[in-house]
């Protein structure tokens, strides 16, 4: 009787074990066009609400003064509109608003350019100060350098001198005879002990 | 940015905007928003604007509380926009249309009613005085 509606919210049951007659929950128009009239319903005429001719007429002269007010008031409405986006877009509402814009670039460009005016002045300053702090420094520099050099200079020369004076001890050639025989002649004893004050101890244990 | 289209990403076929009221709120307590959408849309689903809004039960004064923004109303409007039946009786009611012709006709009916109402209770009066005063004779 009830075939499966596709807009029914309840699940799909198999053909072969419908578990009842009625299988979907609130779906409007359940009958199908085959599904035969109800028996309680066999012998009922459907009639239209009744209408009273008079208010009838009443009611059509209201709605065409209804329908006409409201178109007029539609094409008014599409008027207003239309000319408000005419005055935005071409009319003065444009123009007050360009010159206002011009009128803050201007105003915006002057600031930015005192701005760049002042940064410029402080940064030369700066770099005034910097070149000054830096040729400072350079010569400072310098003149260390100089030290430096002097320094090196003067402990060369004395190492120089130095060892002029060890020079006189050197053992020549000519020396080595004389410096043969002085050595022979002087035995000198290492045989002490000394400690990291400078104590020196001459006795010692393997002593003879 | 991407470029939103116009009719909300999605491409109608022939339809047009409505102001209608979207039903909201929960069980036993309806609240409907006055809002402008696509006639192909769901009831409550994803309108253009919300216009308004509507609370159908009276509240605490006995005020039943309705709100409009006539500007964007006026401008949906100018486009093309249709009204449904309540929205324009609310606003005939609200003064920016007219009075709807079915608001009229309902209140005649209701007065017309309530007339007859009266007569048949006053008839009913005197028949119940007259036999009471063939009782008493």
């Amino acid at each position: 009787m009830l075939r499966a509606l596709s807009r029914s919210p309840a699940p799909v049951v198999s053909l072969l074990s419908p578990r009842a007659a009625v299988l979907v929950e609130t779906v409007r128009g359940r009958k199908s066009r085959t599904d035969p009239k109800a028996k309680s319903k066999l012998g009922r005429i459907k009639t239209p609400p009744p209408v009273d001719p008079g208010e009838m007429v009443v009611l059509k002269q209201r709605y065409t003064e209804y329908s006409l007010i409201l178109r007029a008031l539609r094409l008014e409405f599409k008027e207003q509109m239309l000319r408000k986006k005419y005055e935005e877009e071409v009319g003065s509402v444009a123009e007050e608003r360009a010159k206002r814009e011009e009128e803050e670039h201007r105003s915006l460009m002057a600031l930015n350019d005192a701005e760049n005016l002042r940064m410029r002045e402080i940064r030369e300053q700066r770099m005034q100060q910097e070149a000054e702090a830096a040729e400072l420094k350079k010569r400072d520099a310098d003149i260390l350098r100089q030290q430096e050099l002097e320094n090196y200079i003067k402990e060369k020369e004395r190492h120089i001198l130095l060892l002029q004076e060890e020079a006189k001890d050197f053992i020549t050639p000519e020396n080595l005879d004389q410096r043969i025989e002085e050595a022979l002649d002087n035995p000198k004893n290492y045989n002490f002990a000394i400690d990291k004050e400078g104590r020196v101890v001459k006795r010692t244990a393997f002593q003879r | 940015m991407v470029h939103l289209s116009s009719f909300l990403l999605k491409k109608y076929h022939g339809g047009h905007v409505v102001i209608r009221l979207a039903l909201g709120g929960a069980t036993n307590r309806p609240f409907y928003r006055i809002v402008a959408a696509y006639n192909k849309r769901a009831r409550d689903s994803k309108y253009i604007e919300q216009l308004g809004s509507y609370d159908p039960l009276p509240n605490i004064h006995n005020e039943k509380l309705v709100a409009f923004n006539y500007e964007r109303i006026k401008y949906w409007i100018a486009c093309g926009a249709h009204t449904t039946k309540p929205v324009a009786k609310l606003l005939g009611l609200a003064g920016f249309f007219p009075l709807h012709p079915m608001t009229i006709t309902e209140a005649e009916r209701r007065q017309k009613a309530a007339s007859v109402e009266e007569v048949k209770a006053d008839s009913q009066e005197q028949v119940e005085e007259a036999l009471s005063m063939d009782q008493n004779l």
